[in-house]
C-alpha cells in the first residue's frame, strides 16, 4: 500500500515537473525574442545618435550657433516709442472764417488767437504725435514729443533729465512744459476736456508755458509730500512775456499733498512766474500767480470723484499802466468705471482791469464758459469723448457771441506709451 | 556724563538704524518684514483692495519713495501703469531701475503664460508672462531668498540676522507647505473659470483645470457675447466654480452662476485683499474657498 502511494506520488510529481519545464522553455524563447527586439532597437538608436552627432558637426561647421548679424545690433536699446493720434468732428454755430478771428476782450485781439485744436466746423485731424522716451546712461534719461500737425512739425518737448543726483534733486533741461500750476505740464491728450481752461488760454495760449530752459526740483525728506521747483526759461510766450532780447522768465512753485483717510487725497500747489514783456515796445515786467487744488476721492479700484480747480492772477506791465487780470476754472470728474467717465467744467474771468476802449459798445463782463463731457474708453489706450461747450467769452465778427459747440473726439495712444502723472 | 549720553545715543542710532524698504504689494512686504525683523521699516505702496495694475498714483506715494533705501517690485509689467512716473518724481537715485536698491522679483521666478506674440489686439497682455506669481505659495520661498539677498547687499552689517531669519522662515514655510499640499490633495472638483488670469499660478500648482475667463481678453470688460459663450462652455464641461477677485465688478459672475448652477468664490489676490493678516491666512483663504 505504502509503495503504491509513493509510486503515484512520484508519477504525479514527474508529470507536473514536465509541465513546468515546458512553461520554462516557453518563457526562455519569449525572453530571447524580447532580447532580439531590444538589440535591433539599440542598433536603430545608436545609428540615429551617430546621425545626430554628424548633423551637429555639420551644423557647427557651416554656421555659428548665434545670428552673426547681431554682433553690432543695438535693437535692445531702442527708445520707447508711442504714436498719439487726436481727431474730432465739431458742430458749432459760428462760421469757420469768423471763428478764426475770434477775440477774448482784454486778452486776445481778433486775428491773434492760436487755434491748434478742433478749429474747424466739421472734421479735424488735430495732430499725430511721436513720443519717445529712453534711458541715456546711468545719469540721464531723455524724452521727446514731436508734434505733427497737418501743415507743421514742431518739437513739443525735448529734454534731458537727471536720474541719479543726490539729496532728491533733479535737473531737467531742453524744451519742456513748465510745472507751473496744475494743468500746464499736461499734454492735450491727457486733459479732461478738449480745450485749455479759458484763463490759461487767455494768459498763455493753448500750449501753456512751454519753452527752452532749465528746471531744478527737490522733494523734501518728509512723510508728507512736499516738492519745490525753480525754472529759468527763455520766456517766448508773448501773451504774457515775450521780451525778445534775452531770457526773461523765472518760475517757482511748491506742491504738497496729504491723504485724509484711505480714500481721499488732497493735492495743492502755489506757483509764481516772473517775466518780461515787450508791450508798447518797452521792457515791462509780468507777474503771474497761481494756486491749484485737486481733491480725489477713490470710490473703488476703477471709480473716483475728482475735483480740480485753479486760480490765476496776472499783473502785467503795459508801459505806462499795469493790467490786473484773473480767472479760474473748476472741474468735477466722475469716473464710473474703467470704461466710462463724465465731467463738467466752469470757466470764468474774475478780474479784467485793462484797456477795453476798443469794445465800447460791447458788454465785456461775465466772461464765462460751461463745458460738459462724456467719455468712453474701450481700453486704456483709446478714448472716445462727446462734449458740449457753452462759451460766453468770445467776440465774433465784432459782436459778443454765445457759442454752442458739440464735439466728438477720438484719441489713441499706441505703442510704448508711459503712464501719465497723477 | 554728556559724552556717555551722546555715545549711547549714537550707538542706539547705529544699532537701530533701520533700512527703509518700499514694496509695491503686500505679500512681498510681509515677507520683507519676516526677513528684516526690527532692522527694516517696510512701506507697502499699493493697497490690496485695488487692482494691482491700476494703483492710484497719489502724490503721497512720492514721499514714500523719496526716503526708501530699497524698492521691491513684483515686475513683469504689473506696475507699468502707475509706478514709473512716481519713481521719476521721487528723485531717489538709490532705487531707480538698475540701481543697487532696486529689486524686481519677477526676475527670480519662472513665469508662465509667456505669449509667443505680443500685441494689444489680444488685450492687456504682459510680454514677460503672467505677473501674478505670488498666488503660488511655493513661490514665497523664491521671493524670500531674493529679498534676503537684496537686504544683505544693502545692509551687509546685518548679514547674519537676515540669513538666520531666512533659515527660520524657510523651515516654518516648508512645514506649512507640507500641510497645505496635503490639504489640496483631497480637494475635489478642480474645474474653474476666473475673472482675470489672476490665479493661474495657484491653480497650476494644484492641478486645477482653467476653463476660461469672464473677461473676453485681459483688461477688457465682459461682453454679453463672450458671457453667453462662457455659460455654454461651462454647462458642457460641468464647471461649477467661478473665481471672483475683490476688485472687479460683481455683477457678471453671479449672473453666470445663476445660469450654470455654479458657485461664485471670492478669492484674494494679495495678502490683505480679503482681511488676511498673515501669509498663512492668505493662502488658507484661497485654499479653503477653492475647496469648499
Amino acid at each position: 500500500m505504502k509503495k503504491m502511494l509513493y509510486l503515484s506520488l512520484f508519477t504525479c510529481g514527474s508529470l507536473l515537473a514536465g509541465e513546468d519545464l515546458d512553461a520554462l522553455k516557453e518563457q526562455i524563447t519569449q525572453q530571447q525574442l524580447t532580447v532580439q527586439k531590444l538589440k535591433t532597437q539599440l542598433k536603430v538608436l545608436s545609428k540615429r545618435q551617430i546621425q545626430i552627432q554628424q548633423e551637429q558637426k555639420s551644423i557647427q561647421a557651416s554656421a555659428p550657433a548665434v545670428n552673426t548679424s547681431a554682433s553690432f545690433s543695438q535693437n535692445a536699446y531702442l527708445p520707447d516709442i508711442a504714436l498719439i493720434l487726436n481727431m474730432s468732428a465739431v458742430s458749432r454755430d459760428v462760421k469757420n472764417s469768423d471763428y478764426e478771428n475770434l477775440a477774448i476782450p482784454g486778452f486776445i485781439d481778433s486775428g491773434n488767437a492760436e487755434l491748434p485744436f478742433n478749429k474747424d466746423k466739421g472734421f479735424n485731424l488735430n495732430y499725430a504725435e511721436i513720443a519717445m522716451h529712453s534711458v541715456v546712461d546711468p545719469y540721464f534719461a531723455a524724452f521727446a514729443v514731436f508734434h505733427i500737425e497737418p501743415s507743421a512739425i514742431e518739437i513739443d518737448e525735448a529734454y534731458v533729465q537727471t536720474t541719479s543726483l543726490p539729496y532728491a534733486l533733479r535737473v531737467k533741461t531742453g524744451k519742456f512744459k513748465s510745472d507751473f500750476g496744475r494743468i500746464n505740464s499736461q499734454h492735450q491728450h491727457s486733459w479732461n476736456f478738449e480745450s485749455m481752461p479759458i484763463v490759461y488760454d487767455a494768459f498763455f495760449g493753448p500750449e501753456g508755458i512751454s519753452d527752452a530752459g532749465i528746471q531744478l526740483q527737490w522733494v523734501a525728506p518728509t512723510d508728507t509730500y512736499l516738492m519745490a521747483g525753480l525754472e529759468a526759461m527763455q520766456g517766448t510766450n508773448d501773451q504774457s512775456f515775450g521780451y525778445g532780447e534775452e531770457n526773461n522768465l523765472y518760475i517757482g512753485y511748491v506742491k504738497s499733498s496729504v491723504d485724509v483717510g484711505e480714500y481721499l487725497s488732497i493735492f495743492g500747489g502755489a506757483s509764481i512766474a516772473h517775466g518780461q514783456n515787450n508791450e508798447n515796445n518797452m521792457k515791462n515786467s509780468t507777474n503771474v500767480y497761481g494756486a491749484d487744488l485737486t481733491l480725489r476721492n477713490q470710490l473703488g479700484s476703477y471709480s473716483a470723484l475728482v475735483w480740480q480747480s485753479e486760480y490765476l492772477y496776472r499783473n502785467k506791465g503795459m508801459g505806462s499802466r499795469k493790467d490786473k487780470q484773473a480767472g479760474l476754472y473748476s472741474e468735477l470728474i466722475y469716473q464710473y468705471n474703467n470704461n466710462y467717465s463724465a465731467g463738467v467744467r466752469y470757466d470764468t474771468i474774475t478780474k479784467n482791469d485793462t484797456d477795453l476802449s476798443s469794445y465800447t459798445s460791447i458788454d465785456t463782463n461775465n466772461l464765462n464758459k460751461y463745458t460738459t463731457m462724456l467719455e468712453y474708453k474701450p481700453f486704456p489706450m483709446s478714448r472716445l469723448r462727446l462734449s458740449y461747450a457753452f462759451d460766453r467769452t468770445k467776440i465774433i465778427a465784432g459782436e459778443r457771441k454765445d457759442i454752442h459747440e458739440f464735439m466728438i473726439s477720438l484719441n489713441i495712444a499706441a505703442g510704448a506709451h508711459g503712464a501719465h502723472n497723477y | 556724563m554728556k559724552r556717555i549720553i551722546l555715545l549711547a545715543i549714537l550707538l542706539t542710532e547705529f544699532l537701530f538704524a533701520s533700512v527703509n524698504v518700499d514694496t509695491t504689494y503686500t505679500t512681498a512686504g510681509t515677507i520683507t518684514k519676516k526677513i528684516g525683523g526690527n532692522l527694516v521699516k517696510v512701506t507697502v505702496l499699493g493697497s490690496p483692495k485695488y487692482d494691482p495694475h491700476f494703483i492710484v498714483p497719489k502724490p503721497s506715494l512720492i514721499a514714500k519713495l523719496r526716503s526708501a533705501d530699497i524698492l521691491i517690485i513684483n515686475g513683469a509689467g504689473l506696475e507699468l501703469g502707475w509706478l514709473p512716473p512716481l519713481l521719476r518724481a521721487a528723485n531717489n537715485a538709490k532705487i531707480q531701475n538698475g540701481a543697487k536698491g532696486f529689486l524686481d522679483i519677477s526676475h527670480y521666478v519662472r513665469l508662465i503664460n509667456v505669449p509667443k506674440t505680443v500685441s494689444r489686439a489680444f488685450g492687456d497682455v504682459h510680454a514677460q508672462g503672467n505677473p501674478h506669481y505670488s498666488t503660488d505659495p511655493h513661490v514665497i520661498l523664491v521671493m524670500a531668498k531674493a529679498i534676503t539677498e537684496k537686504l544683505i547687499a544693502i545692509d551687509p552689517l546685518h548679514r547674519s540676522s537676515y540669513s538666520k531669519n531666512l533659515k527660520e522662515f524657510t523651515k516654518e514655510w516648508q512645514d506649512y507647505l507640507q500641510k497645505l499640499d496635503a490639504k489640496m490633495l483631497i480637494c475635489k472638483d478642480k474645474k474653474v473659470v476666473q475673472y482675470h488670469q489672476l490665479f493661474n499660478y495657484f491653480l497650476k500648482r494644484y492641478n486645477f483645470e482653467i476653463y476660461g475667463t469672464i473677461e473676453p481678453l485681459p483688461g477688457i470688460a465682459p461682453s454679453s457675447k463672450h458671457t453667453v459663450e462662457l455659460i455654454g462652455m461651462m454647462k458642457q464641461n460641468n464647471v461649477k466654480k467661478i473665481l471672483q477677485d475683490v476688485y472687479h465688478e460683481r455683477k457678471t459672475a453671479p449672473f453666470i452662476a445663476e445660469k450654470t448652477g455654479a458657485k461664485v468664490l471670492v478669492i484674494p489676490h494679495d495678502l490683505g485683499a480679503d482681511g488676511s493678516k498673515t501669509l498663512q491666512e492668505f493662502y488658507n483663504k484661497i485654499a479653503n474657498r477653492l475647496c469648499q
